[in-house]
């Protein structure tokens, strides 16, 4: 129940699973800001699906943070997410941009959206980061904790 | 030249399956199928787990509807525990009923918002890049909005109970382990933080005025479409009323003659085989007495109400007797009509959680009984695409050896293949070309049934579908995927 008491501005979506090696970037990121609970909302998610748009509108900002696939120059990429409606396979499963876009078809105006992607290279049944996406993890975190007070 | 035409995955529903269909050399349906193709096995990996553990393992199977899953699993484990359903504390009973209804509630509007409306609102016909849920928010904002509010609700009653939305923990053997707070009541009742329950009810009420409408403008379509007799079977209380977590189950034939006459959900082996296909990986339940060509039933929303008395509300009951005023109060075995029985049940569950949400037992603290553990223990339920069944047997350490899921999917697998058929003949069978229309009835055939392939055989997954053409002699000649 989201909507008990919320007062934060922003909201951090995690999306991931601990028990997919890489894949869990996601929410270590967010355990890693947990203790900042007075600044962020968060919300752990294995995929993105339609009821998170209206969970969204309810804040100012809202940041997506996943692993990537994609090899990123630094190790992780943080960028604004454009509203866009997109066709995929399922809607089960839909990306940052829509989730945004379907926000503001359907609700208030949307938040403001960034999305933190880190890359990851390993996907399988494993409990652990890579070493690559331990070093991809630092320095997103550093990154973020650096530009917190200009993002959040 | 022989043809078979394949639609690999089906799409908008949950799971893997594929149809294949094949032609003769004059372009008529020689046969068709609806294959599932995913395994899973959760009957055989749960064996050597406690019995405890059941409830929390089992409801993994499904992401749409753990909670049907997790309570069937725990009135098993509760007979384990010497906990016959009459004998759970009415706090327990009525947080089960609870988070049972809100879980119906959220499935059944998942299904129709996101999953069937694109195909009610667009027609059968249009382009594949409407027909989803996107194109809903874009054309009609109002009911997307309303469905997805409505999921919410039904996901929130489960997480005030089971701590998540989804795969939360509320059964323990022999109760519940949490009450409701009287914080959380008010959250439901109040209406200052969500729409609250009797909105919930006017917004029911109104998608029901949506499908008579378009009922009424397409008439001949749901009377005709896929409509074939069959067997429905679910469950009824001591009255013969719908009944959705607790009761006895009771069949029809396509006639409304009794074929399994309201007995004790402990008795299902007695009355109930399950036949196989080389070429599914799901089972073919049907009744033992009637045999595997016509013991086969429908189960789930339009099966419900072909077969209860009543609906034990007043607001579902009056809608329920405006659905069978149009069949003359005959059986209803037209595919098309269970979108209009999934909205009237809808509406049942939200006057129930109505009930419940005002009843101040949710909040007592008397939440777990004891009695005499036992070796054997059978939980079904009316989860929300029909009758589930978990059965489990333990060992003196109390530890799995035997467990038996009969899913509600299963039970539908003969429908959903009947309706195939009915698709394959009356639309594509001698029409030369194949358009991406004719491919999509196929497809709404299927999801009136709101299968869920992945509870009903175990496996990994989404729902791709595949449609492929064979010749007569066998050989592929056309087909197509919608990939994952």
């Amino acid at each position: 129940m989201n909507d008990i008491n919320q007062t934060k501005k922003t909201l951090l979506i995690g999306i991931g699973n601990y028990g997919r090696a890489d894949d869990a970037l996601g929410w270590k990121f967010l355990d890693e800001f947990s203790t900042l609970s007075d600044l962020y909302d968060f919300e752990y998610r294995y995929q993105l699906q339609i009821e998170d748009a209206e969970l969204v509108s309810k804040y100012e900002k809202v940041i997506f943070v996943d692993a990537s696939h994609q090899h990123l120059e630094k190790g992780f990429s943080f960028y604004t997410c454009i509203p866009a409606p997109t066709s995929a396979f399922t809607t089960h499963q839909l990306n940052p941009e829509t989730v945004l876009w379907l926000a503001g078809e359907l609700f208030d105006d949307p938040p403001k959206g960034y999305v933190m992607a880190i890359g990851g290279i390993q996907w399988k049944l494993h409990f652990g980061l890579s070493n690559q996406a331990k070093r991809n993890f630092k320095n997103a975190i550093a990154y973020f904790k650096k530009e917190e007070s200009s993002i959040a | 030249m022989k043809k078979k035409i394949t639609i690999d995955p089906v799409t908008r529903v949950e799971g893997h399956g594929r149809v294949t269909i094949h032609l003769d050399e004059y372009g008529k349906v020689e046969d068709s199928f609806f294959h599932i193709v995913e395994f899973r096995g959760f009957e055989r990996f749960i064996q050597g787990h406690p019995y405890w553990e059941a409830p929390v393992l089992v409801q993994r199977l499904c992401g749409i509807c753990p909670v049907s899953h997790h309570l069937a699993a725990a009135k098993a484990i509760d007979q384990l525990v010497g906990v016959d359903p009459e004998d759970l504390s009415p706090a327990a009973f009525k947080l089960r009923k609870l988070m049972h209804y809100g879980q119906i509630f959220q499935s059944h509007a998942l299904h129709f918002f996101y999953l069937a409306s694109p195909d009610l609102l667009f027609g059968m016909d249009a382009p594949v890049e409407k027909r989803n849920v996107l194109a809903v928010a874009v054309e009609n904002k109002e009911l997307a909005r309303k469905g997805i509010l409505m999921r919410k609700f039904g996901q929130e009653i489960i997480q005030a109970i089971a701590g998540k939305k989804i795969h939360g923990v509320a059964a323990v053997p022999g109760g519940v382990h949490k009450t409701f707070d009287p914080k959380e009541r008010e959250y439901f009742l109040s209406g200052k933080d969500i729409p609250n329950i009797k909105t919930m009810i006017e917004w029911s009420l109104e998608i029901i005025e949506f499908i008579k409408g378009y009922h009424e403008k397409n008439r001949l379509l749901l009377d005709t479409f896929a409509a074939f007799p069959s067997g429905h079977l679910g469950m009824v209380d001591d009255f013969g009323n719908m009944e959705l977590y607790h009761g006895k189950l009771r069949a029809i034939d396509s006639i409304g003659n009794i074929t399994l006459p309201d007995v004790s959900t402990n008795d299902y082996q007695k009355y109930f085989l399950e036949g196989v296909e080389r070429w599914s990986y799901m089972k073919f339940p049907y009744l033992k007495e009637i045999g595997r060509e016509k013991g086969w039933n429908r189960v789930g929303p339009l099966a419900r109400i072909n077969i209860c008395n009543a609906i034990p509300t007043p607001l579902a009951e009056k809608e329920r007797q405006a659905f069978v005023s149009f069949t003359g109060k005959k059986v209803n075995n037209s595919t098309l009509y269970s979108h209009w029985a999934r909205l009237i049940e809808i509406l049942h569950c939200a006057e129930v959680m109505n009930d419940l949400l005002h009843d101040d037992e949710i909040m007592s603290d008397d939440l777990v009984r004891e009695g005499k553990p036992r070796l054997e223990g059978i939980g079904i339920i009316e989860a929300p695409r029909g009758t589930l069944t978990h059965h489990y047997q333990v060992d003196e350490k109390g530890m799995i050896t035997r467990c038996n899921l009969i899913v509600s999917t299963t039970h539908n697998n003969e429908a959903m293949n009947q309706a195939v058929k009915w698709v394959a003949n009356n639309v594509i069978s001698q029409k030369g070309t194949i358009t991406d229309g004719m491919l999509n009835q196929v497809e709404v055939a299927i999801r009136a049934y709101d299968p869920c392939l992945s509870c009903a055989t175990q496996a990994l997954g989404q729902m791709p579908l595949k449609l492929e053409l064979y010749n007569h002699t066998g050989q592929l000649i056309d087909e197509r995927y919608k990939s994952n």
